[in-house]
């Protein structure tokens, strides 16, 4: 149909005047109100307007606004403030005349409540956090390694010839470490008996760490203790090239970006031959400690979701004489240990409320160990897969659920002069957990967890509640409880001998006090531990004959402190950590219940950084001490019944930038030498006299030093390594 | 007939001589920035925001004004919203407008305003992200003289933290001023201003 000139002009008409009605007809309707806060407090400043329209206003002090639309009918009037939630209510113009909103506060904003008891953050943007992720890295006593950096944060016992994690009277195994949300179940490298263990992973892979001493979310299982979540840079900054070369070894690394994609890459050889023959120690080295490792990231990005992959492989090789009382020469000991990690998870929206998170680890360890004319070889695979979907309801409330399984295949074999013997075990989990957060208001937060775990192996079924509640009592201050269930099946040492056992069980009550303001945090917690279920045998060693119950039992409580101020010092940081550790326990082949040797009562840690400026330096000063931890004197009658004397250790390091893309790098640890005492050693025959001879455990050597120079090349030359030191 | 082609063209005039919505909104909300009333401005921008959803410029200036407040700002929680505010406008006129220098600085200028609040936390950590930026926005607009002026800057400071002498930076300040002159702005209110600022900063810098 064609329309006539006319009649098109008729329209065109219509069409424009209909445009300019109300300028003329209607004229402007004014719309006037008062903008508060929920108690009635007066809001200045608030955006309030006509969606979609340039209609609109500022309100003032008395939260007063008013302003002329041209609109009319049906429209959307809204009002937004930071840290409150916005304001939308559709209402014919004519009814929006001195109406009254009262402005529901925001609970995403800063001031709401954390959920924190057991839980420390280094991030940047959590309420909670307690490090900075830069801590991890350049705290003097941590050398580069983010183990060494959480063990200078209460709740965590200072077993300096071990390395890894004792978390509230429980021992290493106790606490699991996530990558991205998915277990690593080899997550320290392999080193002597008196040599502490790093973690496999370098530090400048991760941007978020969480560790939390107890009460944690139901989406992880299988840790009495503890958990500790390192979570990948999600975006790197650019590209680059960075060569480091040190005292112990070489380090090459790459990132390349794409527009959607990026790609990084790191490779290091540690060799300790040549410090070896500069400043022996007290082993007798036959093979100095060789480790090489790669690692490689690759991130994508889809529209709605991230991609990551993350594979890392290393290689480990030692032989040593040990020293051992009963054997004068020593006892030839030799390692070798390959081990493949790989990881992949993506993470994403499936629409505004919901988010998916899916992902699955594999590792393959395989160590090969000689002792003396016995050579035992074991080969750990490994799997975990995960899914997790997230509703967001509204701001206060969010509900997460998903499911998981572990499956593990382990195999040991044993060829030597007394025993033969290849044994291992398959070990499937099936896992559900579900969590939701209620917000009440920004003063009252509660989390509630349910988490259920079958394990094929054992035919048990275990459910685990879990409940966390947050109440704020003043701007800076807040109170937290918690509660939880927590399994986890016996390790490879037991399961590869027997079957006939169950989950490992511990219950964890924990009261948080926390006050946090300007660059200052303090945090209390209290907490009791119970252990149930604990596995007990009745040999010195788990052996293949030995008689395995679950009819152990234990408890662990105490008080952790912890006190952080940047900012009555000028350009110094530093922190204060303190626990008290009451704890006992019966199990393995404990005759009596008793404190275990890598428990002790107090430990204190104190960590402090100043920048020099005139110096273009970082210094670093770290002090640890343990007091003594037990052990069996055989000579006298009872069960770890004396004491070791207490841990001392002062650890400086140097940061030195010679230019943007420099980086000169010194640490000592021990600086003064303190000997310290592990444990000892007695002999299994007593002598001529009738006693029992004892040697002292002590470090492989009482000093450490390391001397590393970093160097970036990237294209605008300002970026450099200082975060990976 | 002849009346209502008459009104027509009336009518049509009218509508051409006012100045559109868009145009007094924008205008207005430029004055109550000048006249020191940066937040009505920041509310009017953002009104704008929901009117014209595909126009990269009033996001733009909203997330500019949070920026440069920030700067001046010692109060944590007052940084980190209006930092947080600043970051979703950013990202909805980047989402408009893809690959533009403009919007590129002012995300330079974002991770700044962090560096300043605390340097000890996030300079080591933002500072290669602000660098690369600059470098980005320099091969999308090398003749911008925000771009310049910002990257010079960035450049200058990181050479003063290394007690290296600065007036090697002078050239390229001097350039940038003079770029405020020579180039073409895009568009009807698209960034123009910080000549004033840059001329400062050659005087402090440049003594000869």
């Amino acid at each position: 149909m064609k329309a006539s000139k006319k009649q098109l002009i008729v329209i065109t008409f219509m069409t424009l005047f209909a445009s300019l009605v109300p300028y003329w007809v209607l004229g402007q309707t004014t719309i006037s109100g008062t903008v508060t806060e929920a108690n009635g407090t007066p809001i200045l400043g608030a955006n309030v307007y006509l969606d979609g329209t340039y209609d609109g206003a500022s309100s003032d002090e008395a939260g007063n606004f008013s302003f002329e639309t041209t609109e009319a009918g049906i429209q959307t009037l809204t009002v937004s403030f930071v840290s409150f939630e916005t304001f939308i209510m559709a209402a014919d113009v004519s009814q929006l005349k001195n109406i009254t909103v009262a402005l529901r506060e925001d609970v995403n904003s800063l001031d709401t409540v954390v959920l924190s008891a057991g839980t420390f953050e280094a991030s940047d943007n959590s309420k909670i956090s307690v490090l900075k992720p830069l801590d991890v890295v350049t705290t003097a006593s941590a050398l580069g390694d983010f183990v060494g950096a959480l063990q200078t944060l209460p709740g965590t016992t200072t077993v300096a010839e071990d390395g890894r994690l004792f978390v509230r009277g429980g021992d290493a195994g106790e606490t699991q470490i996530f990558i991205d949300g998915i277990r690593v179940f080899t997550p320290y490298s392999p080193t002597t008996n008196n040599t502490p263990t790093r973690g496999r992973y370098s530090p400048f892979l991760f941007d978020g760490i969480t560790f939390s001493t107890g009460g944690y979310s139901a989406e992880y299982g299988q840790a009495l203790s503890s958990v500790l979540l390192l979570s990948t840079i999600d975006e790197p900054d650019q590209e680059k090239t960075d060569i480091a070369i040190m005292s112990v070894g070489g380090g090459l690394g790459h990132t390349q970006k794409w527009k959607r994609n990026s790609l990084s890459v790191n490779a290091s050889y540690i060799n300790l031959a040549p410090y070896i023959a500069a400043l022996p120690d007290r082993n007798d080295w036959q093979r100095p400690f060789e480790t090489i490792s790669g690692e490689a990231v690759f991130r994508q990005q889809f529209e709605k979701g991230l991609l990551k992959v993350y594979g890392a492989f290393d290689r480990t090789n030692f032989r040593l004489k040990q020293e051992d009382i009963n054997d004068l020469s020593g006892v030839d000991f030799k390692l070798n240990n390959n081990n493949l990690y790989t990881n992949l998870s993506y993470s994403g929206d499936l629409s505004s409320s919901w988010k998916i998170f899916g992902g699955g680890s594999y590792t393959m360890a395989k160590n090969k160990l000689g002792i003396e004319f016995t050579n035992i070889e074991d080969t750990e695979n490994s799997t975990h897969l995960k899914i997790k979907l997230r509703k967001c309801f509204s701001s206060r409330f969010k509900l997460s659920f998903g499911a998981e399984q572990f499956l593990t295949d382990f195999k040991e074999g044993v060829e030597g002069e007394v025993f033969n013997g290849f044994y291992g075990y398959n070990n499937n989990m099936s896992v559900a957990f579900s969590e939701a957060d209620i917000i009440f208001s920004r003063k009252f937060a509660i989390k509630l967890g349910l988490r259920g775990e079958y394990s094929d192996l054992f035919s048990e079924f275990t459910i685990s509640p879990r409940v966390s509640v947050a109440y704020k009592t003043s701007k800076n201050s807040q109170l937290s409880l918690a509660y939880g269930d927590f399994y986890q099946q016996p390790n490879s040492e037991i399961l590869k001998f027997t079957k006939e056992l169950q989950a490992k069980k511990t219950q964890h009550f924990i009261l948080n006090y926390q006050y946090s303001a300007n660059n200052r945090i303090f945090r209390a917690e209290a907490y009791r531990k119970e252990y149930k279920s604990l596995i007990s045998y009745d040999t010195e060693m788990p052996r293949f004959n030995s008689n395995y119950s679950n009819n152990g039992d234990g408890f662990a409580q105490g008080i952790d402190l912890f006190w952080r101020d940047d900012e009555s010092i000028k350009n110094v940081d530093y922190w204060v950590s303190y626990s008290l550790l009451d704890t006992e326990r019966k199990y393995k082949n404990y005759p009596i219940a008793a404190i275990p040797s890598f428990a002790n009562t107090h430990n204190l840690s104190v960590v402090a950084k100043y920048w020099i400026n005139d110096w273009k330096s970082q210094v670093g000063f770290s002090y640890q001490y343990g007091s003594g931890r037990s052990y069996t004197d055989i000579n006298k009658s009872g069960f770890l019944q004396d004491k070791t004397k207490g841990y001392n250790s002062i650890s400086l390091n140097w940061a030195y930038l010679i230019s943007q893309q420099k980086i000169l790098y010194f640490s000592i640890n021990n600086v003064t030498g303190f000997k310290n005492v592990n444990g000892y050693q007695y002999a299994d025959m007593p002598d001529a006299n009738g006693v029992f001879n004892r040697r002292s455990l002590l470090p492989a050597a009482d000093q450490f030093f390391f001397v590393g120079f970093f160097w970036t090349i990237s294209d605008d030359g300002t970026d450099n390594q200082l975060d990976k030191l | 007939m002849k009346n209502l082609t008459l009104l027509l063209i009336v009518l049509i005039s009218f509508q051409g001589i006012g100045q559109s919505k868009y145009q007094k909104g924008m205008t207005k909300a430029f004055e109550l920035w000048q006249t020191d009333k940066s937040w009505d401005a920041a509310n009017m921008f953002e009104r704008i925001v929901t009117a014209e959803p595909d126009n990269w410029l009033p996001p733009f200036y909203a997330a500019q004004i949070n920026v440069f407040n920030s700067f001046s700002e010692k109060d944590k929680t007052k940084v980190t919203e209006q930092l947080g505010k600043a970051r979703d406008f950013i990202n909805d006129a980047m989402a408009i407008s893809k690959e533009n220098a403009e919007i590129i600085v002012l995300e330079a200028q974002w991770y700044t305003a962090w560096i300043v609040f605390d340097g000890q936390q996030y300079g080591m950590k933002y500072s290669a992200k602000v660098a690369e930026l600059y470098q980005k926005a320099m091969l999308l607009d090398p003749e911008n003289p925000r771009v310049v002026m910002g990257k010079t800057e960035w450049d200058m400071r990181s050479a003063k933290f290394f007690g290296q002498p600065v007036d090697k930076y002078c050239p390229e300040l001097q350039r940038a001023v003079g770029l405020y002159d020579t180039y073409e702005t895009k568009g009807e209110f698209h960034p123009r201003g910080g000549k004033e600022y840059a001329q400062s900063v050659v005087e402090k810098t440049c003594k000869e």
